[in-house]
């Protein structure tokens, strides 16, 4: 029980080391965002993003995330920039003081398209990279194996506080708190399940920090790793040349090239 | 070996010493077990023979602690963890809770002290087999019993291979079969020159795996001997101390004038038959 969305598979995206796979989606990030022209975000989904989900086997899952979280956007992004975008001159319909024009219709698709590529590449690389591996991957190239912690034990830990916090919920239901009413009433029932969730955890912290400290938490040695995270020479170049495909579309953004 | 002699704590910001002069020794490969009531100061005593007290928690501590001949407390915390295998009380604060598979929860303290993979697979899968718990091994740490989670704390622990273990209860999740097992474990352990002293409830287990057990009561040890001679003695209950149900059963029937009034009293299945046996008055 974790609250990452990782789907285990067997597939040649999952196989990519995870660093390759972060530098991907950063670098696409920044492409988009720099070069600022709607089709290539969009292109950069129909032809990278969509693929590698396919290839991995996680477009289901891709299609029903990106469903939730972007549908919503794209929404109140048409209907706010569609209709009330102040520059629109070229007026296809109008409702009121409402107007839908030709460049609120652009300006949302660019930054719709953006928003989509942003969403659809975070998505893919949480479906297909194990957290673990990509701690590993990050420790390797020179992370802190404290920073490491401290993302791991946060994406796990939080569903073990919520078992807890399910537990302290019955027991304080079995001594008569009753849950049902009005929303004020059951507001007031959060108080008795906060107390002792809060008190609990700080406790936790001390013994865990005594726990992590008796296996060496902050030993001098020099860290070794148990999990191996192949990293080809291929991906290496590969990344690289991802950065530097970055860096050039933010420089020549600022040099109005995109304008 | 382990070495406490006037040992004194007081918490920091107070002047009330919750130990106060505990003399113990723990000898290489002997197994010690500690016993007493709640809030008498075990975890607190654990803390201090793992270095953590006062390193980590401050507090004033007098009288020494020594662990094969060097004191504790004197060491960088760093120097004591890998001296001093501390398994606490509770299971899921003892795992990392950084780690997404058993396999690697239990690795995660050699990788913090530098320890070579080859060596690290060698010691994973020989703890796992003691503990027998191979079949866990892929599996999420937060997937498993509280149980199971205990034997992944302990083992966790003793693949460090420090030459002393110092254990809070830790059979507080587990069956009689799991307990049972932890105690093969230890005496595994200690046939390996281990020197463990386990701060435990369950005193028919102590009184079958432990060489001695001492009583800590009032911040100090009070009593110490033999798990018989602990075990069948009079004052226990006055410490707030449970004794085995075989000795509980043989003072009732004492009391009740159908055994002799001066045989020894049982502590184990057997002796149990054989006092019911033999000492029987005739009433």
């Amino acid at each position: 029980m974790t609250t990452t969305l990782y789907e285990d598979r067997e597939s040649a995206i999952h196989r990519l080391n995870p660093v390759t796979k972060l530098v991907a989606m950063l670098s696409i990030i920044i492409i988009v965002f720099a070069v600022q022209i709607w089709w290539v975000a969009l292109g950069i989904v129909v032809f990278i993003v969509v693929p590698a989900a396919v290839v991995s086997g996680t477009g289901g899952r891709l299609l029903s995330l990106s469903l939730k979280l972007l549908l919503p956007i794209l929404i109140v992004l048409v209907l706010l920039q569609g209709l009330f975008f102040p520059e629109g001159t070229t007026v296809l319909a109008e409702f009121g003081p409402a107007r839908v024009t030709v460049e609120g219709l652009m300006f949302a698709l660019g930054i719709g398209s953006r928003i989509a590529a942003l969403v659809l590449c975070s998505l893919v690389l949480l479906l297909t990279t194990n957290p673990a591996l990509l701690m590993t991957s990050l420790t390797e190239k020179g992370m802190s194996p404290k920073m490491s912690y401290v993302i791991s034990s946060t994406l796990q830990i939080i569903p073990a506080f919520q078992t807890r916090a399910q537990s302290i919920l019955l027991a304080q239901q079995a001594r008569g708190l009753r849950l049902k009413g009005n929303p004020l009433r059951r507001a007031g029932a959060i108080l008795p399940l906060v107390s002792p969730l809060v008190l609990g955890m700080f406790t936790d912290v001390e013994e865990r920090s005594t726990a992590m400290e008796a296996r060496g938490f902050s030993s001098p040695a020099t860290h070794t790793s148990f999990v191996v995270v192949p990293d080809p020479v291929g991906q290496k170049i590969a990344r690289w040349l991802l950065i530097a495909v970055a860096v050039a579309s933010v420089v020549l953004s600022l040099l109005g090239v995109f304008k | 070996m382990i070495e406490l002699r006037d040992v004194a704590y007081a918490y920091p910001d107070t002047d009330h010493y919750v130990l106060d002069g505990v003399d113990l020794t723990v000898a290489r490969g002997e197994v010690v077990g500690v016993i007493g009531a709640s809030g008498v100061g075990k975890t607190t005593l654990a803390k201090i023979i793992a270095g953590f007290i006062p390193n980590v928690e401050g507090g004033t501590l007098d009288g020494s602690v020594a662990v094969d001949d060097v004191p504790i407390s004197s060491l960088p915390l760093a120097e004591a963890v890998a001296q001093v295998g501390l398994v606490i009380q509770n299971p899921f604060n003892q795992i990392s809770g950084a780690k997404f598979s058993v396999r690697e929860e239990i690795v995660f303290g050699l990788e913090n002290t530098g320890v070579p993979r080859d060596e690290m697979i060698t010691r994973v899968t020989d703890v796992a087999a003691l503990l027998r718990i191979d079949h866990l091994l892929d599996r999420s740490p937060y997937a498993l019993s509280g149980g199971q989670m205990q034997l992944v704390a302990i083992a966790s622990v003793i693949v460090m291979g420090t030459p002393v273990l110092v254990m809070d209860e830790p059979t507080s999740q587990l069956d009689p079969g799991g307990s049972r097992m932890v105690f093969d474990v230890i005496s595994a352990l200690t046939d390996a020159g281990t020197s463990v002293l386990i701060f435990e409830h369950k005193v028919e287990l102590l009184r079958e795996h432990a060489d001695r057990i001492a009583v800590l009561a009032e911040g100090r040890i009070i009593h110490e001997g033999t798990p018989r001679a602990v075990l069948t003695d009079d004052r226990l209950e006055s410490w707030s101390v449970g004794s085995t149900r075989y000795t509980r059963a043989a003072r009732a029937a004492r009391g009740a004038g159908i055994v002799h009034p001066d045989a020894a009293l049982p502590v184990s299945l057997s002796d149990s038959t054989e006092y019911f046996t033999t000492q029987r008055t005739g009433r």
